[in-house]
């Protein structure tokens, strides 16, 4: 069986700069994958070349083993089931709570279905249920966040990608974060996330990836990687 | 009192109309992120197909309407095509200046097909004045603000309780992420011009039936001031745009009723800027670009 989403040789640069330099990953079915990096090493540059937003260069990037996403446009990727958590949320802060959610499920034209769907998100997010009518702009960073979460499910994809999803949250916020991700995980979505907060999501992924600089430097399972020297000295702190 | 009430009156129906190109203007550069010149030569163009109706078709309002309605919007379906896509995510100047070009020729063009003066536009309705109190109305202003009304209230549920008109609000605000969740944004952008285009279609009639004429250079007069009430108003609530549209019209009567006609416009672009030297975003705040 083929992976859910396999990157070959990806190669992105911002006019001739070079931002992501020959990498590849693959995520199969079921998993939470983790790249880890530093500010600027090409982590959501990747994110957004799987979107469709950002144009490579040159590699492949291949959803379900058929689809070429690097030749399909964001809305058509989209359609295959790929929904995105933006780094820092990026929520459409002059719709409200709900029209934010109903946008996350703009491809389901039947209006009852996606009723359905909401509701039953908003069951799970009754804090949101709450403040529905309100505009997404006026909710605190952590409650934003569940928002852009609850929106990336509305459309039940296969895959979510996470960008950076602790950025700007207390750590009580972001525990959450995570246990929601591995809930997400649990009911058959697969995860990838891209972290500076390796001490948490390490503990959650299943698979992690270091990015230095547009390249991949360390690649296992994650258990290996937090024991790795280079992580521990550049995100863990040095050794426990 | 009786003066002011006539003239406040007198005002809204102006700025009614005043709103509608407004609002079609902002929507433009609201979600496209063009300053569309030739908006208000769609607004012309609209006015002579809508003039070809009710001389070849039939001399009804109704077909005159249908007919500025569908002749704008094949205008601004064309200019999307053919000028505003090609040159969109370049820099905002560029397609400022082709649709300022597409602007001019539309002008000149129709001044050399039809004549550089206003051609009489059939009377399709009466001249009938109701009075209310001492103040008076029109039956053609009376049709010119209804219908402009009707069409502001259209914009209005349509941007907030359709499915296109939501993700038109989340192009506006953030288009890479409106694009990710799903929308088309070619198609919403097209379908916002042609919507555009035709209100502002509709609008340009029952302009020509109130003033009795249809003339190539009409859209001159509501070009700018959409351009300035969308600056003034900021454009994040379309709703706030017509109120400064509004607004704009009822100034403009007050001036010409206790000062002169004549500077009407100097006082009320004056307080245009003024606004903006207060406020920069605009009253009701405008979107990042």
């Amino acid at each position: 069986m083929s992976p859910l989403l396999e990157i070959s040789d990806l190669h992105v640069r911002y006019n001739a700069v070079p931002a992501v330099n020959g990498v590849s990953i693959v995520i199969p079915a079921g998993e939470i994958r983790l790249i880890l990096g530093a500010n600027g090493a090409g982590k959501s540059t990747i994110i957004k070349a799987i979107l469709g937003l950002q144009p490579a260069a040159s590699g492949s990037i291949r959803f379900c083993g058929e689809h070429d996403l690097l030749r399909l446009r964001p809305h058509q990727i989209h359609q295959l089931g790929i929904a995105w958590v933006p780094e820092g949320r990026q929520l459409w802060g002059t719709l409200t709570v709900l029209e934010n959610l109903r946008m996350g499920g703009f491809i389901e034209r039947d209006a009852a279905r996606l009723q359905r769907r909401i509701d039953e998100l908003l069951q799970r997010f009754p804090r949101l249920g709450e403040r529905r009518n309100q505009l997404a702009g006026s909710l605190s960073g952590g409650e934003q966040q569940m928002v852009a979460i609850a929106r990336a499910l509305v459309s039940s994809p296969k895959l979510l990608l996470m960008d950076e999803p602790s950025l700007g949250l207390a750590p009580f916020v972001v525990r959450d974060v995570f246990a929601l991700t591995r809930e997400i995980n649990a009911m058959g979505i697969s995860v990838l996330m891209v972290e500076q907060n390796a001490r948490q999501a390490l503990k959650l992924a299943h698979w992690a990836w270091l990015l230095e600089t547009g390249r991949i430097v360390v690649s296992g399972p994650s258990a290996e990687i937090a024991a790795t020297e280079s992580v521990q000295e550049v995100f863990l702190g040095g050794r426990a | 009192m009786i003066l002011f009430l006539q003239q406040v009156l007198n005002g809204l129906i102006i700025g009614s109309t005043y709103a509608v190109v407004a609002v079609g203007f902002s929507m433009v550069f609201t979600v496209l992120r063009v300053i569309n010149f030739a908006h208000p030569d769609i607004f012309m163009v609209g006015m002579f197909t809508g003039l070809a109706a009710a001389l070849h078709v039939s001399d009804n309002i109704v077909v005159a309407l249908i007919g500025g309605a569908i002749g704008a919007g094949l205008f601004g379906l064309v200019l999307e095509r053919l000028v505003i896509r090609p040159l969109r995510g370049r820099d905002v100047l560029m397609t400022l200046i082709a649709t300022l070009g597409v602007a001019i020729m539309a002008e000149n063009g129709m001044a050399v097909l039809k004549g550089p003066d206003p051609l009489p536009f059939p009377a399709l309705i009466g001249l009938t004045q109701f009075h209310l109190g001492g103040v008076q109305i029109g039956e053609r202003q009376l049709l010119n603000f209804a219908l402009s009304l009707a069409v502001l209230g259209f914009a209005s549920w349509y941007v907030r309780s359709t499915r296109f008109g939501r993700a038109t609000r989340a192009i506006a605000e953030r288009p890479d992420v409106a694009a990710a969740f799903g929308v088309n944004v070619d198609v919403i952008s097209q379908i916002t011009v042609v919507l555009a285009s035709m209100m502002a279609g509709v609008a340009s009639v029952s302009v020509a039936v109130l003033y009795g004429n249809a003339w190539a250079f009409a859209g001159l007069l509501y070009g700018l001031k959409s351009f300035v009430v969308m600056l003034v108003a900021g454009n994040r609530y379309f709703e706030g745009v017509m109120a400064v549209a509004l607004g704009l019209g009822v100034v403009e009567a007050l001036v010409t009723g206790y000062l002169s006609s004549s500077l009407s416009d100097a006082v009320a672009f004056f307080l245009l800027i003024a606004v903006l030297f207060v406020r920069p975003s605009g009253l009701f705040g405008s979107y990042g670009s």
